[in-house]
């Protein structure tokens, strides 16, 4: 067929024009946006697309445009010439573009690493700024923030009333808490340099015990230990510490804190004590009232056969052996009673003062005392009080006879009343120099029959009636004594007005 | 500033070895000791050259789009430039193709506006699509439009185009 190639010939020529102009106005936007930012790598790139653009377009343009002319002049065989050349050019041109174009993904990667990068030195710039403004400010907050907690953790190591102790990985002590010092019998002034904390320890073993299972599990909890004062008394406590690992340029420490329970035990062995005494009184009842009967049946026999016995005959002195010795036993089942709290006491009003001094004088007369320093020292206040005078007497007899035969020949023998308002008490405190009573028999005292003294000097039933008596009186009777030094009974009676 | 002297450097290199370069191109006999290149090769390699140009293009579409940079009207622009650059290299291989087909086409210029279109019978139509193809600014020159625009678009806004979108995630 034979058709016009005139549209082909505009469309050519005009689209090659256009390309030229075309790539030329893209590549001055590109280089426009390339100066806004200088910096920035993708309007580089597109400034080179741009570029590559108008090699292409150029080549191929500028060729078309040459064939077309030189055609229309009759000039073919100039361009048959040319076309290898211009052909090729356009040829590489298409492949700078390509390539230019492949670089776009890469291009953009560093880019937006770019730009990440940028926006996070942008962050840390703002943030050392605000930093650097306000360091004055966040400085003076967080050291107010750090004292108020400093404070707070100072007063809880100060105000405890459990011991709190730093000590080093060899157990030298580092600090301690004034309840600390307290319980260890230091003064606030001494310093801890050096001092270690086994040391306090009343058995070596306890503490290396301890630094086994810290050494394990890193912590102890409420490990029952005996702790020795700085003045040697034993002290029971409970021990809980663990390790502190600190800071990679700290040293290790250990934190302890250590409860005493001192109080404690003596109250456990005090109403250990109270029961063992209520048992042993109830059987003592028990048996009393059982004796009791057959004895003063054989008293009352004994009695009334001796009514028509002559006298100085060897019945009737064997007769009166049998009746002293019934009189003996009902007097031990007496005092057993007594201890076990089976008699009614006989209350009316007494003037402890006065009856404390007119058994002083009783005994004085009727004991060997000479050599012994008495001293007597009455509260003037103690008001008078409803009691059963007699067994009171009583009480204040055994403790001072005992207060005698332990000071021997010479020593000191202190009788004193004491009114504790506070808790309406009366304190009647019996105190002597003597060789005191050793620890393992503390615990056994009230005990009846159990005496210290040789067979035939004395039955072990004074202390048992005295705590009888006391108890059945609501009151509390106190011991306290350390051997070779003396020894102190407190009988604490409540006040019954009447 | 490296990148201008760099680019200077180049330039001074091509405009010193130019008249070489031509010298060599257009005055050249035979040299025995190298292959020869004529004839059908240079066809293939500037076919070789579309079909790398239009992969090119392809995998621009597809990196504007895995970025998320077509949500933004600048790059959106581009985009289209690319799809249009790959359409009219596909159409330019056709176009090189059938002139090459001179079994089934011939063609040749009769007068200066006239064109003479012989194919075989049965291949009527291939003249008609020779006809067609040969119009082929009708792809590229839209492709520099977009170009063009999408530039424009990104010169108005440059820091909130160059912001990648929600495609990228990041």
């Amino acid at each position: 067929m034979i058709i016009t190639n005139l549209p082909i010939w505009i469309v050519d020529v005009a689209g090659s024009a256009a390309m030229i102009v075309l790539s030329l106005m893209c590549l001055r936007l590109a280089l426009r946006l390339k100066r806004l930012d200088q910096s920035n790598v993708i309007w580089t790139y597109l400034a080179w697309v741009c570029y590559a653009l108008c090699l292409f377009a150029f080549s191929r343009g500028a060729g078309h445009i040459l064939k077309q002319v030189l055609v229309m002049a009759g000039r073919v065989n100039i361009w048959e010439s040319i076309r290898p050349v211009s052909g090729s050019i356009n040829t590489l041109s298409f492949m700078v573009v390509s390539s230019v174009t492949l670089f776009f993904h890469r291009t953009w990667i560093i880019y937006r690493d770019i730009q990440n990068d940028k926006l996070a030195l942008q962050s840390l710039s703002d943030e050392l700024l605000f930093l650097n403004r306000h360091l004055e400010h966040l400085v003076a907050e967080r050291s107010k923030e750090v004292a108020v907690s400093e404070r707070k953790y100072r007063r809880i190591f100060e105000v405890s009333k459990d011991m709190i102790a730093v000590t080093g990985r060899d157990g030298i002590m580092l600090e301690l808490n004034p309840e600390g010092y307290e319980m260890l019998g230091l003064k606030r002034t001494e310093r801890l340099n050096g001092k270690r904390f086994k040391d306090f320890f009343s058995e070596e073993t306890d503490w290396e015990r301890i630094e086994k299972m810290l050494e394990n599990k890193g912590f102890i909890t409420n490990i029952e230990i005996e702790l020795k004062r700085s003045d040697g008394a034993r002290m029971g406590s409970l021990v809980s510490g663990s390790y502190d690992r600190g800071l990679p340029v700290q040293e290790e420490t250990i934190h302890f804190i250590v409860k005493d329970i001192e109080q404690r035990r003596m109250m456990e062995k005090q109403m250990a004590q109270a029961d063992k005494l209520a048992s042993i009184g109830q059987l003592s009842a028990g048996i009393a009232h059982e004796i009791n009967n057959p004895l003063g049946v054989i008293l009352g026999y004994s009695q009334l056969l001796l009514r028509n016995e002559k006298t100085e005959t060897d019945r009737y002195n064997d007769l009166k052996t049998i009746e002293k010795h019934v009189k003996n036993c009902k007097s031990i089942v007496e005092d057993l009673l007594n201890f076990a709290r089976s008699s009614k006491p006989e209350i009316k009003t007494t003037r402890i003062n006065e009856a404390a001094d007119d058994v002083l004088n009783f005994i004085l007369h009727h004991s060997k005392l000479d050599g012994i320093d008495i001293i007597r020292n009455y509260d003037e206040e103690a008001p008078p009080m409803l009691l059963d005078e007699k067994k009171i007497r009583q009480v204040l007899i055994n403790l001072l006879m005992n207060a005698g035969h332990a000071v021997g020949k010479k020593g000191r023998i202190s009788l004193s009343t004491e009114y504790i308002k506070q808790d309406n008490k009366i304190a009647i405190k019996v105190a002597d120099t003597g060789y005191g009573i050793e620890e393992k028999n503390l615990t056994r005292i009230f005990d009846p029959f159990f005496t210290t003294k040789p067979t035939g000097e004395g039955t072990g039933l004074g202390l048992s009636v005295s705590y009888g008596i006391v108890k059945s009186h609501g009151g509390e009777i106190i011991v306290e004594s350390k051997p070779g030094t003396g020894t102190l009974f407190t009988v604490l009676l409540p006040v019954v007005s009447p | 500033m490296v990148q201008l002297s760099a680019m200077k450097y180049i330039l001074n290199k091509i405009i010193r070895f130019l008249p070489v370069f031509l010298a060599v191109l257009f005055f050249s006999e035979q040299a025995m000791a190298t292959q020869m290149h004529g004839g059908i090769e240079g066809v293939v390699v500037h076919q070789m050259a579309h079909i790398v140009f239009a992969g090119a293009m392809a995998l621009l579409i597809y990196w504007l789009r895995q970025h998320g940079l077509v949500v933004n009207p600048g790059w959106r622009q581009i985009q289209y430039a690319a799809v249009f650059f790959l359409l009219w290299n596909i159409n330019a291989f056709i176009v090189h193709f059938l002139e090459e087909q001179v079994d089934i086409l011939d063609m040749a210029q009769i007068e200066p506006w006239q064109l003479r279109l012989q194919a075989q019978p049965a291949f009527e139509w291939v003249a008609w699509l020779y006809y067609v193809v040969k119009l082929d600014h009708l792809l590229c020159v839209p492709a520099m439009i977009c170009l063009y625009s999408g530039l424009k678009r990104l010169l108005e806004s440059p820091a909130s185009e160059s912001r990648p979108g929600k495609m990228e995630g990041s």
